[in-house]
């Protein structure tokens, strides 16, 4: 039997080749020495960092790299201690610029030509990309009850989390039903205030006196009728969150209050004597334009800049109507399993009318003609002649009953009504908004009966 | 005026986010009138943020910083002098005498050179070979 031939060790990797290896690659590398030293930073590890090599080399490794891990948890310490290379642990490092960067991180021993430990080296992978990867793959942004497909709202749902971190008080601004609410128990239930209570004020739904009192409680012997003390919200909110909607109606009276409360983080209830403390985190609503109400002197302007600190714009659902197909089947899903149902979906001539309306009332409106064909329906699909009247006004099938083409013609003329009035009037525009050519869009308005709109939308005038 | 700096192994801390123990120090008229150490862990950083507002803090010494959580402390009234780095007692001395920030104390990156790393295209266009540096 023929021996094998015994394996020669590899020829030695020149210096100058490895060194090209190391800058031509993506991943981040660098080496330490025994004092935690940095001896070499390649190309990608500048990248990464943002710390140019001449920099780095020389300095510790923790005052370069910024991970979270350094601390605690250092992969480096622990290979050089038991000799066991680590692979991709996650971490992330913190840039010049303050920006959290996700990384995965693997280590390995690094000895010289003896075999001797000398070091260690680290590479380490930014996944900045593959996060963002996978929530475009996921298809959606979900934070708290808010699911969103829609760019406007998903940059608001991508900071939400830092925002939630920080105890800044929050301004939401929105037309009703966009949410207002959701976003401030969203900014609750990601910050460290979870276990704390979330405690909600509509300042526009009770009259002044009461709302100062439901807000900063009374001592007993106040007035007439005040036997105990009464905690307002301000004290039961403490450790959590204080959400005050509707904060535009507040009289200018309780404007100077709140201002001191929550400049001082004091305040004082109705017949006492001492200021009590707060620590509630303020978010605060309103479907005005504040900054407008500040201008008109409707609003206190020191105020309105102490609860602005951080400002969210919710944009209405006729914004973001890539939302509706998917708050539909959300709905759906929702009223399914709490009223006991099997709706299956949305008849493509209904999905029409849904897709066309404009939705004053945002999302809560969307709920609301859901749950109204769910009470309608038990099972199949939503059907046209299961939507609120107001919606298909013409042509309108009875239910069950209804004939597929009146009920296409009736989706049709809604489609058509709400694009001519988006557009003002200009069929060109809504015909091109509609997917069809102007004169099919001149024919159907002409078969559907629907008047031709009162001003040429093409002037300006 | 009560100043904390965060601590660990005898140096600034790496990353404010995640540091456990901060060294309070005490000081009028530019004299350190009492110094020790307390923990600052917390569960979250924004419960961070609040044990540093328990302590009076007027202001903090810490190394990186995440953005937020720097803009969370300035709106709640702490002056915060980030990014340092170096051995304790030479913080404090370049805290007392007002030096902070300097880059003989700053990660490498930060501090008032502001240095940016620029791709290698830049640098391969740039002829000398030598790298060029922008300033923010």
């Amino acid at each position: 039997m023929k021996r094998r031939k015994k394996l020669s060790p590899p020829p030695c990797v020149p210096a100058i080749a490895t060194d090209a290896i190391l800058e031509s690659i993506s991943d981040g590398v660098f080496t330490i020495d025994r004092n935690w030293r940095i001896l070499s930073f390649n190309r990608a590890a500048e990248q990464i960092t943002g710390v140019a090599r001449e920099d780095a080399v020389g300095r510790r490794c923790s005052d370069v790299f910024r991970a979270s891990m350094c601390e605690t948890e250092c992969a480096l310490r622990h290979t050089m201690e038991s000799g066991a290379a680590l692979v991709n642990k996650t971490t992330f490092i913190v840039t010049a610029e303050g920006k959290r960067i996700p990384i995965s991180v693997s280590t390995a021993l690094l000895r010289d030509r003896h075999g001797r430990v000398v070091g260690g080296a680290e590479t380490f992978r930014d996944l900045t990309l593959i996060e963002e990867l996978r929530k475009e793959i996921k298809g959606r942004f979900q934070v708290g009850d808010i699911v969103s497909h829609s760019p406007a709202m998903r940059r608001i749902l991508e900071v939400l989390p830092r925002i939630a971190e920080s105890e800044s008080t929050v301004l939401v601004q929105g037309e009703t039903g966009t949410g207002k609410e959701l976003v401030a128990r969203a900014i609750h239930g990601l910050s460290s205030r979870r276990d704390g209570p979330f405690v909600a004020v509509n300042c526009g739904a009770l009259p002044d006196t009461l709302l100062e009192s439901e807000l900063f409680g009374y001592k007993a012997g106040a007035f007439t009728g005040a036997t105990r003390d009464k905690p307002g919200r301000f004290a039961l909110a403490r450790g959590g969150t204080l959400f005050l909607d509707e904060i535009a109606e507040v009289s200018p009276a309780l404007q100077v209050r709140l201002l001191r409360v929550l400049q001082e983080r004091q305040f004082e209830p109705l017949g006492g004597t001492r200021a009590e403390n707060t620590n509630a985190r303020v978010v605060a609503a309103t479907h005005r334009d504040l900054a407008a109400q500040v201008q008109s002197g409707a609003f206190r302007q020191d105020l309105y800049y102490r609860i602005k600190v951080v400002k969210l714009e919710l944009p209405p659902l006729r914004r973001r109507r890539e939302d509706i197909p998917f708050l539909i089947q959300h709905y759906i899903a929702l009223f399914n399993a709490v009223r006991n149902k099997q709706v299956s979906g949305v008849s493509p001539d209904a999905m029409g009318v849904l897709l066309a309306h404009d939705y004053p009332g945002n999302v809560r409106e969307l709920q609301n003609i859901i749950e109204h064909a769910l009470v309608l329906l038990g099972e199949g699909q939503i059907e046209l002649g299961h939507l609120p009247s107001e919606l298909v006004p013409v042509a309108r099938p009875s239910l069950g009953e209804g004939n597929m083409s009146d009920a296409v013609k009736a989706a049709e003329s809604q489609a058509i009504r709400q694009a001519l009035a988006r557009h003002r009037g200009n069929r060109v525009a809504a015909a091109q908004a509609l997917g069809m050519h102007r004169s099919t869009l001149f024919r159907k308005t002409r078969a559907l009966g629907i008047a031709p709109p009162g001003r040429d939308g093409r002037t300006r005038r | 005026m009560k100043a904390a700096l965060t601590i660990w192994e005898g140096r600034i801390s790496p990353v404010f986010d995640v540091s456990r123990e901060a060294l309070i120090l005490t000081v009028e008229n530019g004299v350190v009138t009492s110094r020790h150490s307390e923990s600052i862990e917390a569960p979250a950083p924004a419960a961070k943020i609040e044990r540093l507002l328990t302590l009076g803090i007027a202001t903090l010494v810490c190394g990186a910083i995440s953005a937020p959580l720097q803009h969370a402390l300035s709106v709640r009234g702490v002056k915060v002098i980030a990014f340092v780095a170096g051995e304790i007692d030479e913080v404090v001395a370049g805290f007392l005498a007002g030096r902070l920030p300097t880059e003989a104390l700053s990660m490498p990156g930060c501090c008032r050179e502001r240095k940016r790393f620029r791709g290698r295209r830049d640098r391969e266009g740039g002829g000398g070979g030598g790298r060029r540096r922008g300033r923010r």
